[in-house]
């Protein structure tokens, strides 16, 4: 079966693209004390907001360092975040929809109103708040992303594990007394798998954006650490005569989240069991 | 020191042109303003408004000497306990009400209320009698002579009938605080939380009707969007970075641009009640190891000078005799090291009875030198072992939960400096509770005798002595590490005849806002056309 799907994925160009993308960052995030020129906190006031050049590829900040290598080590951070806040938010929303799906009455009133309550507030904002009152780094960032970004997850496993729990095969096992634990994490949620992979792949690019946004308002990653969202901010202020401290960061921004989207769409595709044909 | 004084513009100004009686004069600032009520409000934002809508009984001129704005003139007892005020006649407040005597005394009484929040009591403390001898004439006895009297009489006198007696609380919650009603020569009209504030000018105004005819103070808390803003004309006046000033040319055409000496500096500050800071061989230490040069090289381009203390270097009070501490990387690591601050786990970060030697520096947000200066001190401190978190904090939550109640650790931040170099709200023990200005609660009995000392007494050589030991007991305590002293870098539309400099003033270009004026043909946002 997962044969298949790779099989299926391969053809599937943009897929693949994305694929390839996040592997290459991943690889570059890896492997960043190997590749980057110069090392990134490295203050050199005297080469401060230098253009690229073949001495710095992509120029400098406004405390003369290297923009390339404070941008290959803020992929470290952006991913970092990403794939944690994801797994937290994966893990959160899954348990909570498989809960309320299978166990229905009061456990299923319980956390879909918990849901709809949480769907009420932006989640930006609420995730402005709930940094408002605890001091801003990048372990909170990735708790509070995790914490707040599970409720759609959440809905989509609900759907999915009511629909399932009917099936012949989640009847069987109740009727031989396997317990609800057994029945839902080994029997109800790899059924319900597919959903969850696209979910969270979609996620990890959504989750970037709001480090990213976090720290551009200075809520996020602080200083001396890199991150995509905190260079751009520098690079706003010089916006007029700095050109490369906006773009780059922005491109980097761009092309990892179109990464995570297109290997999400990618996934859904292959994933979509209407389309087994 | 006075060679950039002059706009730097691209234009000859058409000052030959008829002045109108019209136009928009939009500014902006990073925050928005606390209290339109002199007497309760501390912050520069607010100081800009207030100073528009109230007058004081004196005034700074532009030689930076004291002149009348509601007093007509003044008396000073030759022993110099006495001042008598005669009030100029026939001044209205903005609702029509006549300004009198009785005025004057209930905002002195407000000063000296103790429920009162306001960080200027201290200025009113040694009057003996307050005397209103008739509506036009005041008479105030000092209980010992006090040096800067006059000056504390530039104070903006709030409207007796407005407030209706109101004291203590009621005073500091009064909605005219919001919505005040001055003497001076803009009437507010419009504020709009976080986002303007708008003065219409004042037909009334007892020194002629301002020629400006709108006064639009926008809020904008970012350097980088007020930058944008100037380039779209949005904002008619705005003070650069020193990268924005070294911007390209054509950018500042129309624009009439200013490079001068300010009465100001920038810090950083020590709350000496926490543990870390208490010792003064630490916060030596540190100031060993903070590299002024490269700050003023980095952060300001070459466009200000380091400091070693709290009065500019062309001050009466500035004591040149001060050596600064020398950038001396090993000689901070010595001291560190026989406070008993040592790296025992090779982890780059000093530590002492298991404690490392972190703490957070904050600054407040929209400031780009302070943010850059708190980056190249954290690196600079790196080297001697010294972990620094940087947080920078919105400008009215910094002030009011960190500030006020004194929860930070290190602060970066800058003081604006008024003519006379008394600076006792600042560094006297007795200015450390909530809300005051000793906020880094420095506490030296000289320094508070010498303070105290130097507000007694009217001859300028004893003076000079004083306030130089001042200058030298604080720099060696170092409660504060003075790091430089930035120049004032504004930029004005070209439109606007009138702005004059006042070096080594606290008032920049803006202390003769009133008579600016906009020539007929070039009038841009006419104020009828708005309505």
């Amino acid at each position: 079966m997962l044969r298949l799907y790779i099989k299926r994925l391969l053809k599937n160009k943009s897929g693949v693209f994305g694929l390839g993308l996040i592997v290459f960052l991943l690889l570059m995030a890896l492997a960043a004390p190997l590749l980057v020129p110069q090392d990134p906190l490295q203050q050199n006031l005297k080469e401060r907001l230098q253009a690229p050049s073949l001495l710095h590829w992509l120029g400098t900040d406004d405390l003369g360092r290297d923009l390339l290598s404070r941008l290959i080590y803020g992929s470290r951070v952006s991913l970092l975040v990403g794939f944690i806040a994801v797994t937290l938010s994966t893990l959160l929303g899954s348990f909570v929809g498989l809960c309320a799906g299978y166990l229905g009455k009061w456990v299923d009133s319980a956390c879909m109103r918990a849901v709809d309550i949480l769907l009420c507030f932006p989640t930006f904002f609420l995730i402005l708040m709930v940094i408002a009152f605890l001091e801003p780094n990048i372990a909170n960032v990735m708790i509070i992303i995790g914490l707040t970004s599970w409720t759609g997850l959440a809905r989509l496993v609900r759907a999915e594990t009511l629909s399932i729990k009917e099936r012949d095969f989640v009847l069987a096992a109740r009727a031989l007394g396997l317990s609800t634990k057994r029945i839902l994490f080994f029997h109800i949620l790899p059924s319900v798998s597919a959903p969850i992979i696209v979910s969270a792949t979609l996620g990890v690019g959504n989750a970037i954006l709001i480090e990213s946004s976090l720290s551009f308002l200075g809520l996020g990653v602080q200083p001396p650490m890199p991150s995509w969202g905190n260079i751009l901010t520098s690079g706003k202020d010089y916006i007029h005569f700095a050109w490369w401290l906006s773009l780059f960061p922005g491109l980097a921004l761009l092309f990892t989240v179109l990464a995570f989207n297109l290997l999400g769409e990618g996934l859904r595709d292959v994933l979509d069991p209407r389309d087994q044909s | 020191m006075c060679a950039g004084c002059k706009p730097d513009s691209h234009h000859s100004q058409k000052t030959s042109a008829e002045p109108a009686y019209d136009d928009s004069f939009i500014e902006s600032s990073i925050g928005d303003a606390s209290y339109l009520n002199p007497v309760l409000a501390s912050d520069s934002a607010s100081s800009s408004i207030n100073g528009l809508v109230f007058n004081g009984l004196i005034k700074y001129g532009p030689q930076i000497q004291l002149t009348g704005d509601l007093a007509e003139k003044w008396e000073v007892s030759k022993d110099g306990l006495t001042l008598q005020f005669y009030l100029k006649k026939n001044v209205l407040w903005h609702d029509g009400q006549p300004f009198t005597a009785a005025d004057v005394q209930y905002t002195f009484e407000r000063l000296i209320d103790p429920e009162v929040k306001t960080p200027y009591s201290s200025n009113y403390e040694k009057v003996k009698k307050f005397e209103v001898l008739d509506p036009a004439t005041i008479r105030i006895t000092y209980s010992e002579p006090f040096v800067p009297a006059l000056e504390s009489w530039g104070m903006g006198i709030l409207p007796k009938h407005i407030f209706q007696g109101a004291r203590g609380k009621e005073f500091n919650q009064h909605p005219a605080n919001k919505k005040p009603i001055g003497t001076g020569p803009y009437i507010f009209k419009e504020w709009k939380t976080d986002e303007k504030i708008i003065l219409e000018a004042n037909p009334r105004y007892f020194e002629g009707k301002p020629h400006i005819a709108r006064y639009v103070f926008r809020i904008i808390p970012d350097d980088a969007v007020e930058f944008m803003e100037l380039r779209n004309k949005s904002i008619d006046t705005m003070v650069l970075t020193p990268d924005q000033y070294q911007a390209y040319p054509e950018f500042f055409e129309g624009y009439k641009k200013y490079r001068f000496p300010r009465a100001a500096y920038t810090y950083i500050g020590f709350n000496l009640t926490h543990p870390l800071f208490k010792e003064k061989r630490i916060r030596e230490a540190l100031a060993y190891a903070i590299n002024k040069k490269e700050l003023v090289a980095g952060v300001l381009l070459g466009m200000g000078i380091s400091a070693t203390g709290p009065f500019l270097p062309l001050s009466w009070a500035f004591d040149p005799e001060v050596k600064d501490f020398e950038f001396n990387l090993n000689r901070a690591k010595k001291i560190l090291k026989e406070e008993g601050w040592t790296d025992s786990n090779q982890d780059g970060i000093l530590d002492k009875e298991g404690k490392k030697f972190e703490f957070t520096l904050m600054t407040n947000q929209g400031n780009k030198m302070r943010s850059l200066t708190a980056e190249i001190i954290q690196d600079q401190l790196k080297k001697v072992g010294i972990k620094i978190n940087i947080r920078i904090i919105e400008w009215s939550t910094f002030i009011k939960n960190f500030i006020d109640r004194r929860d930070f650790e290190a602060i970066i931040l800058g003081w604006t400096l008024s003519p006379d170099p008394d600076i006792y709200t600042i560094w006297h023990s007795s200015q450390i509770k909530e809300g005051q200005y000793n906020f880094v609660s420095y506490d030296n009995p000289r320094v508070d005798m010498l303070l105290e000392a130097g507000r007694k007494t009217f001859n300028q050589k004893e003076r000079e002595k004083i306030y130089k030991e001042v200058h030298r007991l604080i720099h060696e305590d170092i409660p504060y590490i003075f790091l430089y002293y930035p120049e004032f870098l504004p930029v004005v539309q070209e439109r606007f005849v009138g702005p004059a400099v006042v070096p080594l003033s606290s008032f920049g270009f803006g202390w003769n806002f009133d008579r600016w004026f906009v020539p007929k043909n070039l009038v841009r946002y006419p104020v009828m056309a708005q309505e």
